[in-house]
């Protein structure tokens, strides 16, 4: 899909969980961030966390020099869910 | 620095393997990649579409078919305007726990938005395109939904992609 759109000239980035798929697929760009599956920008109500992986994604449609780059976003699953729970308990919808 | 497999803290490792050997030849493995497309004008200039295998479809519009078993070949377009509220998930392949309880973890609509509102985005396409992970024909969805979605993609006047496989 992603080679298919990066084929007809429109450069293109994806983010992955799944870094062992990836590398069998060879997109062009991708950044992998080592979360839960269907969680790729990271935990509920976490807009920053959330901008960064985008950010972070559009940067490589410039950055990367050559096809099939890979760019490991230094996160963990552990800490976005700690700095989750934070951001739940300030907004009051969780104890 | 260039991430690999047998460095990094992925959290189910060994997906492709597993998944290739539950459901033979459904992975897809390619011996090369494709050259670089060139970005023509900043991010912050540019028109940007989002496409999505996470199953997100507008409220209302037929539901992907998650039971058939060599997948559901179809796209959904969804709205860059669209308010979460409007949409829903049809898909069983992912957990959707922080899905459910914001859509942005796995279709940052409300993200990309608010980047476009502060001119770090140009612009966003029309129409965001979705779909299931679930396909089991790797051949069909290359030369059928792959093409199809591409083709949108190009129709809908996007200068750059972001893509996200749930």
């Amino acid at each position: 899909m992603q080679r298919a759109i990066e084929r007809r000239g429109i450069p293109t980035v994806s983010v992955t969980v799944a870094l062992d798929v990836t590398e069998h697929v060879k997109p062009p760009r991708a950044v992998f961030v080592p979360f839960m599956m269907g969680h790729h920008f990271g935990v509920p109500f976490h807009h920053d966390l959330q901008r960064r992986i985008i950010l972070t994604a559009l940067d490589r449609l410039t950055m990367a020099e050559r096809s099939g780059d890979i760019h490991a976003l230094p996160v963990t699953w552990a800490q976005a869910r700690r700095e989750g729970v934070v951001i739940e308990r300030a907004m009051g919808i969780r104890k | 620095m260039m991430a690999t497999s047998s460095d990094t803290g992925q959290l189910r490792p060994g997906i492709w393997t597993t998944v290739n050997e539950r459901y033979p030849g459904s992975m897809i493995s390619k011996p090369d990649t494709v050259p670089l497309a060139t970005l023509r004008k900043p991010v912050a200039q540019s028109r940007l579409a989002f496409v999505s295998t996470a199953g997100v479809q507008p409220k209302g519009t037929l539901p992907f078919d998650v039971v058939h078993p060599v997948g559901d070949y179809s796209f959904r377009r969804v709205p860059s305007i669209a308010e979460p509220a409007d949409l829903e998930i049809h898909q069983l392949k992912y957990p959707t726990a922080g899905a459910n309880r914001d859509l942005n973890v796995i279709f940052p609509i409300e993200r990309l938005r608010e980047l476009t509102d502060e001119g770090m985005i140009g612009a966003l396409t029309p129409d965001f395109f979705s779909f299931i992970g679930y396909n089991m024909d790797p051949e069909r969805l290359e030369q059928t939904l792959a093409e199809e979605i591409a083709e949108a993609v190009v129709a809908e006047g996007a200068e750059a992609a972001l893509l996200a496989a749930a």
